[in-house]
């Protein structure tokens, strides 16, 4: 019982952590909270549906196209309408609201209002010590990890990964140090749609796909970030890794909306009693 | 003067239900008079320079709350919407403290959660809330000597409340009261070392803000005659932020202009139906980019011209 319990909070933490680093990352360095996050994690699972399910690609590759689509509308959407806000965090929120309408409604008038069903790639569960996991959801983690290393390595030794970590930390500085602030936002923008795409396109196989089905991941990165602190790439993974712990134990002794009103209830007393958040720093 | 014109325009287009008929169209025009006190709740917040997404949490507590007093308690209507929304008000007022200490993004973030909160409680709550099947049975308003059965009758009964709403507003706005607003929300370092007490404003506003969609709250229960937690859910929250945007923040005006052009959208765009939400997102994105000050500046900015 226990087993299982930590086994499903750690697969469905890996998840959240993919969608809460991107929007973190977008808060830190453009200042923007991004309510489309979960649209583009629909975008990423639409592909998947499109390419796997309609056209029969290969499962990965049509993952992977799935996040660079849903990246690549990131880079677009970015400098098409987010850049001319930056600096008025209400304007570029109401644009995010905006933005996420526009690929909801998009979605709808190509795919219908129906959840489709993605065929399973992977079937089958092993066993670990008592607890039972399913190979699809392990695939998954699994993937999610390799993605949450390369996302690592590259923030830490790439050039680019260095100066957005640097923008995130003191613009006017980063930008006497001769970086283009423009280059930073709309990588940091792409990047943080490209791993909600590719959160998307791995998890469509394991639930359905629909234009809404963005909704309930959103606002579980919604959650996480705010515990973990806005902005905190730290603190996207260790929030995630809380509340898919705590939803985990929730969900099995009551039910999945205690669960939320759970959650929601812990990021109230968090921004309260310290609005940074657990990893975040303080308010400036 | 110009607001004058406006107000005019806005008293000769309360007249068109009439001139048109229809139980249809007064159903849309009672929405727009439910509406648009909800935006000016978003907007007096605004004021004071916080964007609250609790709004529609405070309507629902107004609206159940009308409810329930009268189907369990046996409340006359009246009452119970006064109640329902004194409700909401206070949970404000009780909150208030710890909430109003946040500022910027996080005390958007802060309400977005408890809006969630209350919304799942009245999905989860089954036994008193109805859940997700809704809340039946609520009688129709009435005070003694008159019942309220129709769409029309409701539309005047919007029209009173959005009008008192609308003239409260403006009469805080133009008082001193709403010079201190401006000085919360431009310069609260200054504006707290010349005396105003910044949180008990701040307090206070968020208690009348909630007071104020509880009230619509109270006149939606007893319209519609049926609850359900999704009509106060996030997208409530956008819809009234959507008015805001677009009627301009700036003004009481603007956001009641907002509730008139964006309530009846989905009717006006009614035979490209499927095209519906990506013409309101397309809409949003046009005024965000071009139309900042919203559509009260391009209405005033008409008049000049002309």
């Amino acid at each position: 019982m226990a087993e299982q319990i930590i086994v499903n909070g750690l697969l469905a933490s890996l998840i959240y952590v993919l969608m809460a680093l991107g929007f973190t990352l977008i808060f830190g360095i453009m200042r923007i909270v991004n309510f489309a996050h979960g649209e583009f994690y629909m975008v990423g699972a639409m592909v998947v549906l499109f390419l796997f399910g309609a056209l029969g690609w290969p499962f990965f590759a049509a993952v992977l196209a799935g996040g660079l689509v849903s990246g690549f509308l990131g880079v677009v959407v970015e400098r098409a309408l987010f850049r001319p806000l930056v600096g008025d965090e209400l304007a570029g929120m109401i644009m995010s609201l905006a933005v996420g309408v526009i690929l909801q409604s998009v979605a709808l008038l190509l795919f219908g209002p129906a959840e489709h069903s993605v065929p399973r790639p992977f079937t089958g569960t092993w066993s670990l010590m008592d607890a039972s996991v399913p190979w699809d959801r392990s695939i998954v983690a699994l993937c999610a990890l390799a993605i949450l290393a390369a996302f690592y390595v590259f923030l830490k030794y790439a050039r680019l990964g260095l100066a957005m970590q640097a923008v995130a930390q003191d613009p006017d500085t980063a930008t006497l140090m001769g970086i283009e602030p423009g280059v930073v936002y709309g990588s940091a923008f792409g990047l943080a749609c490209l791993l909600a795409g590719l959160a998307g396109a791995l998890m469509a196989p394991i639930y359905t796909a629909g234009p809404y089905m963005g909704e309930l991941p959103m606002l579980k990165a919604f959650v996480v970030v705010i515990l973990g602190g806005l902005g905190s790439l730290p603190g996207a993974v260790l929030g995630g890794l809380l509340i898919g712990l705590s939803e985990s134990i929730v969900t099995t002794m009551i039910n999945s909306t205690v669960a939320l009103i759970v959650s929601f209830a812990i990021v109230l007393l968090v921004v309260v009693a310290r609005p940074s958040g657990l990893m975040g720093r303080a308010l400036r | 003067m110009r607001t004058r014109y406006i107000l005019l325009l806005i008293a000769a287009l309360a007249l068109l239900p009439w001139l048109v008929g229809g139980r249809y169209v007064f159903h849309l025009a009672t929405m727009i008079t439910i509406m648009i006190p909800m935006a000016l709740s978003m907007n007096l917040m605004l004021k004071i320079g916080q964007l609250s997404i609790a709004q529609p949490a405070f309507m629902g507590i107004g609206a159940y709350g009308s409810a329930l007093l009268t189907i369990r308690l046996g409340f006359p209507p009246a009452l119970a919407m006064l109640s329902g929304a004194l409700i909401a008000g206070a949970l404000a007022a009780l909150v208030g403290p710890l909430f109003l200490r946040i500022k910027g993004v996080y005390f958007v973030l802060l309400t977005y959660a408890f809006g969630e909160i209350i919304n799942l409680v009245f999905q989860e709550w089954t036994s008193l809330f109805g859940g997700n099947n809704g809340l039946y049975g609520i009688p129709k308003f009435s005070v003694p000597g008159l019942r309220l059965t129709q769409p029309q009758h409701y539309f005047v009964f919007g029209l009173l409340l959005s009008a008192l709403v609308y003239w409260c507003m403006r009469r805080v706005e133009r008082s001193d009261i709403g010079a201190i607003f401006q000085s919360l929300n431009e310069d609260e370092m200054l504006s707290r070392a010349l005396g105003s007490n910044a949180l008990s404003w701040r307090i206070g506003t968020f208690a009348a803000s909630a007071f104020i969609a509880g009230l619509s709250g109270g006149l939606y229960a007893f319209y519609i005659g049926f609850l359900s937690p999704e009509a106060f859910g996030f997208m409530l929250s956008v819809d009234l932020i959507v008015i805001n945007a677009i009627g301009g923040v700036g003004t009481v005006l603007g956001p009641v202009l907002g509730a008139i052009f964006i309530v009846p959208l989905p009717e006006i765009l009614r035979e490209a139906r499927e095209y519906q939400l990506l013409i309101y997102g397309v809409c949003l994105v046009v005024f965000l980019i071009f139309f900042r000050q919203g559509l009260i500046a391009i209405v005033q900015r008409r008049k000049a011209d002309a």
